[in-house]
């Protein structure tokens, strides 16, 4: 009973179905030819606008991304060998610094050296200087001394001649000298 | 923009025209489009002519805009790079990126068409321009428009709706395999034990037959939401300019020109975005890291 009951729903919608179908082709104009020409015109008008537009553009898409991508490393690189060129470069500062300060530290000990042996040099040509001086000095005050004493004895033996009126002989003269020069230098 | 007192001008000479075309009379827009030539075993309706000129436009603009492609993009090129990427970006969200890219040419094609098939019902002329028939007694029996927006015609909107039915078949049966596309439906797939494993196997397996009826339907809630909403936007346009009078039809109607662009807009979106939902819940799988279903 449930069997023919369902079997004449079945029937009932399919003449339902039939009736929509009908009512489609007349008051919405569907028509198979028109239906197939506008499906077969939208697929061809995909496939055109696939082949002058999504495909170029996409692959210009692709095109640019890669060379973002690309772009992207090569500035990665470059940051990374600028980090090690900066390290390099502050290693090398500082060795240089460290060689730099050596040096001033060697320069300084050498400049001190050097000033403390010109200084001992100076201290001792003027040393030598002033006993050459000394020297000098003496050897002049022992000239004019025994000049002096020459010139001293022969002015008392010529004083002693004429107060005297004797003629002095050399040994007189040496005798008076000096006696003269003894009281002189008494 | 200093264009755009010409462009309104334009405007609203074509939407006078109908008035001094009719007359005092009103032309209700028939639920079909009229056939413009009939050679017989091929006939040309003016939604069928409206949809060649839209799709020449579309590849006419799309092949100026690659024609000097370059890796620094400017004027149409920069235009056209824009709507594609942000359309496979959003497609993108909801399928994956991968099969987003592989069956863009068709989602991205439906989107493009639908959206400007749409705009263009609204151009003045489009609708409005076109003959009387009459009958051998000299009666009026038909306005037949040179043009008529493409999907208010069932056979584009079913025309669209079938052809995403075949490829969306053809996707779900590459994806998985025949025995797949069948395990997809009926076959349950998660985890269980005992007597509840196999209450849900048999659950699962009545519940491939409503999937089976709501996959069959799919094609055919896509066909009447498209022309339903498109017939219904240009009706009301039509209606508007017939009721504003034969002075102020053109003001009546303004303001709906607006609406019908964001309807024009929403329901290319709504179109792409369902068949691209029900290409994913079939193609896409929750290993992959995708959306899954």
């Amino acid at each position: 009973m449930d069997l023919i009951f369902i079997l004449a729903e079945t029937g009932g919608v399919a003449a339902e179905l039939q009736a929509v179908g009908e009512n489609l082709k007349s008051q919405f104009g569907l028509h198979g030819q028109l239906l197939f020409s506008q499906m077969i015109g939208f697929l061809v008008f995909a496939f055109l606008l696939k082949k002058f537009a999504f495909g170029p553009i996409q692959q210009m898409l692709d095109q640019r991304k890669m060379r973002i991508a690309e772009g992207e490393e090569k500035l990665k690189r470059i940051e990374r060998q600028l980090a090690e060129s900066e390290e390099t470069t502050a290693a090398a500062i500082a060795k240089a610094n460290d060689e730099a300060v050596r040096l001033i530290n060697e320069a300084k000990q050498g400049a001190h050296t050097f000033s403390e042996q010109k200084a001992q040099e100076a201290i001792a040509q003027a040393q030598s200087i002033l006993t050459k001086a000394e020297a000098a000095a003496k050897a002049d005050r022992d000239r004019l001394i025994a000049e002096l004493k020459g010139e001293f004895g022969r002015l008392v033996a010529a004083t002693t001649a004429q107060v005297t009126g004797k003629v002095l002989n050399a040994d007189d003269q040496k005798r008076i000298n000096e006696d003269a020069l003894a009281k002189v230098e008494g | 923009m200093r264009h755009f007192p010409t462009i309104i001008a334009v405007w609203l000479f074509g939407l006078a025209l109908p008035l001094q075309a009719a007359g005092d009379g009103h032309h209700e827009l028939p639920f079909n489009a009229p056939v413009l030539v009939d050679f017989g075993f091929f006939k040309i309706t003016n939604s069928m002519v409206a949809m060649w000129l839209v799709a020449a436009v579309i590849i006419f603009i799309a092949q100026l805009a690659t024609r000097k492609i370059s890796l620094v993009p400017s004027g149409l090129q920069n235009l056209l790079e824009t709507v594609i990427e942000g359309l496979q970006d959003f497609l993108a969200t909801i399928m994956g990126a991968k099969l987003a890219r592989d069956t863009f040419w068709f989602f991205g094609s439906i989107f493009i068409f639908i959206i400007c098939a749409n705009w263009m019902g609204l151009f003045p002329g489009v609708g409005t321009i076109g003959i009387n028939r009459v009958n051998e007694a000299g009666k009026i029996i038909e306005w037949a428009p040179f043009l008529r927006g493409a999907n208010a015609d069932l056979n584009m909107t079913l025309g669209l709706a079938l052809a995403f039915f075949a490829m969306w078949l053809y996707w779900s049966v590459k994806a998985n395999g025949p025995g797949g596309f069948l395990a997809h439906i009926f076959v349950y797939q998660g985890e269980g034990k005992g007597f509840i494993k196999i209450m849900l196997i048999a659950i699962f397996f009545l519940v491939g037959f409503l999937e089976v009826v709501s996959i069959l339907i799919r094609p055919l809630t896509l066909t009447f939401r498209l022309y339903g909403n498109i017939y219904a936007g240009e009706s009301l346009l039509e209606l508007m300019l017939y009721m504003g009078g034969k002075w102020f039809g053109w003001l009546a109607a303004l303001p709906f020109y607006f609406l019908e662009l964001m309807v024009g807009a929403i329901q290319a979106l709504v179109f792409t975005l369902l068949t691209a939902v029900f290409t994913s819940l079939m193609c896409t799988h929750d290993e992959e890291g995708e959306h899954g279903h």
